[in-house]
């Protein structure tokens, strides 16, 4: 209600203004000294992201007197500049902590440097921020968040017991300057690698379902030996789907994502994609506040990296 | 003189009254700053884009050309080690080549810009890709300086810059015989051709004032981001176009003001950043985005209504 009447004044140009929508999330506290808290996320249109943001706003409903929640996401992962943009007039408008998920893991450094010259906290969660910038920018700050790594490895090695040495297999990675991306990468090639099965094709879909769709379509007719494809998020891994199911071979590849989206459960379920790796998205930021809690009560402690579970998910351990 | 920008003030003033009243932490000089510093690269682009308007043609290439110098200038930099002076020349140079061939082929060969731009919208945003092997090319702190407030006013060079384009593009329009021939052209092309004047430099030009703009706006881009971005200003044209049209600027060409676009920026921006500070969702954010972005026009539209019976 309270956006509604946000909405309403500004249709009526203003004589009604909105009265109390500072604590936007809804929190009861209120008093200068609890702590104000900026979440920047990625874009709030994927799932992911959302069920982060969920997360986080249930927790703060739940510490209402403990810190005050600004939730803020761009309109899709590419936009950098408006990234960028959130963290200074998130600094300019005097919040204490800063827990943002990078859209890019070095574009976002030297904004992130300027946040804490103006002695405002930074936590870094989900895509960890490039270590080579951060050195270069002379920064520290702490990552929390899973091994991306070690969870697709996890799920790489899951599909290998179902595949033979020497199979071929495709992969569609993420956007290629994101770190979770290349993380995911290195533990799908690491886990072939370890069963001698052969990726013959590799190609960035850029996280996305329909561009993830055109190009294992392309990928099947030009390698109609592909036993696999490993997706690095499961936006493509159900364009990948679609794309096998279209070209008639339903069941014959196998599948593999990443992050466990709600969409994927149901073809988990039904044994059309054969597995994907869960980090826990709702309980991301809400370790990343916590982070940020901790480094605002004791401003002396050095911050360090908290790894946060990833589990394998496949039809055996998701409920009919 | 002030009544012409007084519908534009207005709004400008009532979303800074509503975000100061729903936001202790809006009105303040922290907030002001931190807009400025982020508006010149959409201040640039919509200088550009009024005079393209004006002269009856658009230019939809904007956030590939900006992308597309700033990577210029991002691989000078980084894989050539260019000093950032040595590398500002080409960056625009690149961005005006772009401009150049948007004019000479529509006005050439008679296209609507609309096309031709959209083509460059393609053209530039791959060879983006070409340059930066689809990296974001990390440039650190070498290029900062355009973008980082200067020590006591509190202003980026960059901000300054795009003032001073948004005086320069003013004064062209209203002061110079090259302004009022782009109006002219503009509002009646055929008249302007019977009159015996060559039109197609002055359309021409105005396409590469635009590139050139562009190209700016790359550079404070890149040094904001203290990165060149492949990905950079996807759908700017649109933020720049509807930062002409709440300024007034005619979409058919003949009747617009620079000045104008600056305010409209600055509605863009404070909406922006006041929306971002109130933490309001994404969804709401593109309902109250929208619906200013038409307010502003109405009120415009009935000041100069009021203007015109008194």
């Amino acid at each position: 209600m309270k956006y509604a009447s946000l909405l309403l004044a500004f249709v009526l140009l203003g004589c009604s203004g909105p009265g109390d929508s500072q604590s936007s999330t809804g929190g009861g506290a209120s008093g200068d000294d609890t702590p104000r808290i900026a979440l920047v996320m990625k874009s709030l249109a994927n799932e992911f992201f959302s069920t982060m943001a969920d997360g986080a706003k249930q927790h703060q409903a739940e510490h209402a007197d403990d810190y005050r929640l600004i939730v803020n996401g761009i309109k899709d992962e590419r936009d950098l500049s408006r990234q960028v943009a959130l963290v200074e007039e998130m600094v300019a408008s005097g919040v204490d902590a800063i827990v943002i998920a990078p859209a890019d893991s070095k574009a976002l450094a030297p904004a992130l440097r300027r946040a804490m010259q103006a002695g405002v906290v930074v936590v870094n969660i989900d895509n960890r921020l490039d270590a080579d910038v951060l050195q270069r920018e002379a920064i520290a700050i702490p990552f929390v968040g899973p091994d991306n790594k070690a969870g697709a490895k996890k799920v790489g090695d899951y599909l290998a017991s179902k595949l033979t040495k020497g199979d071929a297999v495709a992969m569609l990675e993420g956007l290629r300057t994101s770190f979770n991306g290349a993380q995911r990468r290195e533990g799908f090639e690491q886990a072939m690698r370890e069963a001698g099965i052969v990726i013959v094709a590799s190609q960035s879909a850029e996280w996305e379902m329909s561009k993830a769709n055109t190009i294992a379509a392309a990928m099947l007719s030009e390698h109609p030996q592909i036993k696999a494809i490993l997706a690095a998020n499961d936006s493509m891994a159900l364009g990948a789907m679609a794309a096998v199911k279209s070209s008639g071979r339903g069941g014959e590849v196998q599948i593999v994502g990443f992050d466990n989206i709600s969409a994927i459960k149901s073809a988990i379920g039904e044994g059309k994609v054969l597995a994907t790796a869960d980090q826990h998205g709702d309980m991301l930021a809400v370790y990343g506040i916590e982070a940020a809690l901790a480094m605002l009560e004791d401003p002396d402690q050095t911050p360090a990296d908290i790894e946060t579970p990833v589990e394998l998910i496949t039809a055996e351990t998701t409920p009919k | 003189m002030l009544v012409q920008y007084a519908g534009l003030l207005i709004v400008l003033a009532v979303l800074v009254g509503v975000f100061s009243y729903g936001s202790e932490h809006f009105f303040q000089k922290n907030t002001f700053v931190s807009i400025a510093n982020q508006i010149p690269d959409l201040t640039l682009v919509a200088v550009g884009m009024t005079l393209v308007l004006i002269v009856g043609g658009i230019d939809l290439s904007v956030g590939s050309v900006l992308a597309l110098s700033s990577a210029v200038l991002g691989v000078l930099m980084v894989q050539y080690g260019w000093p950032l002076w040595g590398a500002i020349p080409l960056c625009l140079l690149a961005a005006a080549a772009c401009g150049l061939f948007n004019g000479m082929v529509s006005i050439g060969f008679g296209i609507p810009s609309f096309i031709v731009t959209l083509g460059m919208l393609e053209i530039a945003r791959g060879a983006t890709k070409v340059v930066t092997d689809s990296q974001l090319i990390y440039i650190g702190s070498a290029v900062e300086p355009i973008g980082e407030p200067l020590p006591g006013v509190l202003l980026s060079p960059a901000f300054l810059l795009a003032v001073a384009a948004v005086i320069v593009g003013q004064f062209l329009l209203t002061c110079t015989v090259f302004g009022r021939y782009c109006v002219a052209i503009g509002t009646n092309a055929e008249a302007v051709r019977m009159s015996g004047i060559r039109s197609a430099p002055y359309s021409i030009s105005v396409f590469v004032i635009s590139g050139v703009l562009c190209g700016l706006a790359g550079l404070a881009h890149a040094s904001r981001l203290s990165s060149a971005d492949p990905n950079a200003a996807i759908g700017i044209e649109l933020s720049a176009i509807a930062a002409c049209v709440i300024g007034g600027t005619s979409l058919m060409g003949g009747r617009g003001s620079v000045v104008s676009s600056f305010i409209g920026v600055l509605i863009i921006a404070v909406l922006q950043t006041g929306l971002a500070q109130l933490g309001v969702s994404d969804a709401q954010k593109q309902i109250i985005t929208g619906s200013v972005i038409v307010i502003a026009v109405i009120v415009d539209a009935l000041r100069s209504r009021w203007v015109n019976e008194h």
